[in-house]
């Protein structure tokens, strides 16, 4: 099918995303004589205001790490890469503790957005830089070697945000361990949440201009060179937008594992493959994604408070890697 | 010969320690087919990959000139194509859309992607995925895609590794028919195992031997067994039950 016989379906995402959104909005928890119920209706005014700030914060999210995804899938050239498989959010999340614990020793005078998402833009580059050497071979990426390095890689720096989370004060640790199970903010920050907007329209835009430069990437490089591609400045744009946006999203929310992953995949299989559709279809599914794990998220009260969104995504995202991960070997 | 097509300048390779290429002068005219021949791992590939400037900077040195001018690599698309051994894709891309990429750098153009697809004899299956057809029909669609590159280019050069590994002879019939086509308004250089269909089809024929060219001429007196024995290292002989595609006269060359 032609890219504009897939407009219809690009409308249906959208207007999937407008219900889910709509849902979201509606449901949430009421403090009532009884405790807390969860209630699905019209809020008032100021709650409204509130739920639909977190909506707009799960979207952006969602399309930044959807953005994310397809940038590392393209550059990698493999349909399992994603800022989380790869280890890139662990390592964007150690270059958040290390700037939490810098300022909790005092180097800052505060928390400061800019600071944290500096920290985990930079953790993003260099893990996907080593990732990406440790992957390469003479023949190319080695699949296997790629997600190890990434597996790996993303457990050392788990383990080194978890010591680093002992040497934070007391008060900070568990606003870092709820942050590391990936959370949105329940009083999104409108500073930050500008930011990661202004962010993800960037990477947007940077990624819609080359869409048909991606479209000639997927043939062997000596063909995509022949054919006009620049195909080193084409993959440097797709190193630093991946990693960027990764870096901002997980600043804002934590490692949120695989919106990056699933949301290409399921614009892939609805859109096709032309990446003038993909760019903005991936950021589409992975707002759909988030913003859909946000309103399941508050349906499970167990007891102490609301799931990390992480958690969620994780337990929904799981079984959909390991379905692709069977389904790309054939069986 | 009129003015060059492609003029290489001390073209050469080193992979590391390994040198794939010693530097190597080459200049095509219009109108001209060349055959390169020799043992695996003789440089064929290197030397194709270097005259479509598409090897990794390092251990490359040397200059590739088209139509006496150098150009940007979306120019020079315009002007010139390549097919690699092993084309790849890595994405469920249709035959039609494969060959679409082919005008990344030029106009899309419709007519150009059909007119390609029908070169090769695929006009019939451009809407199936190119990962259901065959490793032939796959190769064709490499093909496709360079002509449909191509096509308006007054005098396009052709750089092909291998065009007719895994096509069956009917179809090679029909490529080459095609080939000839391109090399009548400018120039085809591609690289084949089978040296008595290089002779068939090739006006030129340049034999390399561990990176070095080790005979340049027509290829009725390059292609002959005594010079491709030594290219070879094993006795190779004239023979009548070798069978292959009869192929449609040439037509005439650019003007």
């Amino acid at each position: 099918m032609t890219a504009r016989a897939m407009l219809p379906r690009f409308f249906f995402l959208s207007l999937v995303l407008c219900c889910a959104a709509l849902v979201r909005v509606a449901i949430g928890p009421v403090g009532t004589d009884e405790g807390v119920r969860l209630v699905m209706g019209v809020p008032s005014a100021d709650i409204a205001q509130l739920r639909v700030l977190s909506v707009v914060s799960a979207a952006l999210v969602g399309a930044a790490l959807g953005l994310s995804g397809l940038a590392l899938q393209v550059l990698m050239r493999n349909p399992l890469a994603s800022p989380f498989v790869l280890g890139i959010s662990s390592g964007a999340g150690f270059g958040v503790a290390c700037v939490l614990v810098l300022g909790a020793l005092g180097v800052f005078s505060s928390r400061i957005f800019f600071g944290e998402a500096i920290g985990a833009i930079l953790g993003a580059a260099c893990t996907l830089g080593i990732v990406a050497r440790l992957g390469r071979t003479t023949d190319g990426e080695d699949t296997t070697a790629l997600l190890l390095a990434g597996v790996i890689l993303g457990s050392m720096f788990s383990a080194g945000t978890m010591l680093l989370e002992h040497l934070v004060p007391h008060g900070l640790r568990g606003d870092l361990l709820s942050w590391m199970a990936g959370r949105l903010p329940e009083i999104p920050n409108r500073a930050q949440l500008a930011t990661l907007a202004v962010v993800t329209v960037l990477a947007w835009i940077v990624l819609a201009r080359v869409s048909k430069a991606l479209d000639v990437s997927m043939l062997s490089d000596d063909e995509a060179r022949s054919s006009g591609v620049a195909l080193h400045a084409l993959r440097r744009k797709l190193f630093w937008t991946g990693g960027v946006l990764a870096g901002v999203a997980v600043a804002y929310a934590g490692p949120i594992g695989f919106v990056g992953l699933v949301g290409p995949h399921i614009a892939r299989r609805l859109l096709g493959p032309h990446h003038g559709l993909l760019v903005p279809g991936s950021a589409l599914a992975g707002a759909l994604l988030l913003v859909s794990a946000d309103a399941v998220r508050q349906v499970f009260d167990l007891g102490s408070g609301r799931l990390p969104v992480g958690v969620v995504t994780a337990l929904a995202g799981g079984p959909a890697f390991l379905w692709l991960l069977r389904r790309g070997s054939g069986r | 010969m009129t003015d060059p097509l492609l003029d290489a300048t001390q073209l050469s390779m080193r992979y590391g320690a390994t040198v794939a290429l010693h530097p190597i002068d080459l200049s095509v005219g219009v109108g001209e087919f060349v055959a390169i021949v020799g043992v695996n791992g003789c440089g064929k590939s290197t030397l194709l990959r270097a005259l479509a400037e598409v090897l990794p900077a390092a251990g490359k040195s040397g200059a590739v000139r088209l139509h006496g001018a150098s150009y940007s690599s979306r120019d020079a698309a315009r002007l010139r194509a390549f097919v690699p051994q092993r084309p790849e894709l890595a994405a469920e891309f249709t035959a039609r859309a494969v060959v679409g990429l082919g005008r990344f750098a030029s106009t899309p153009s419709t007519d150009a992607v059909e007119r390609a697809l029908h070169a090769v004899g695929l006009h019939g299956k451009g809407d199936r995925l190119v990962t259901t057809l065959s490793g032939g029909e796959r190769q064709r669609v490499a093909l496709a895609r360079a002509l449909a590159q191509l096509d308006g280019a007054e005098r396009p050069i052709l750089l092909l590794d291998e065009p007719f590994a895994g096509i069956d002879p009917a179809e090679v019939a029909r490529v080459v028919t095609a080939l000839r086509a391109v090399a009548a308004r400018g120039a085809v250089l591609c690289s084949l195992h089978d040296p008595g269909l290089a002779r068939c089809i090739a006006h030129r024929a340049l034999v390399l031997r561990e990176g070095r060219v080790v005979a340049d001429g027509p290829a009725a007196n390059i292609l002959v067994p005594t010079v491709l024995t030594k290219a070879y290292g094993h006795a190779m002989e004239e023979s009548k039950s070798w069978i292959i595609p009869s192929l449609l006269p040439e037509p005439a060359p650019f003007r």
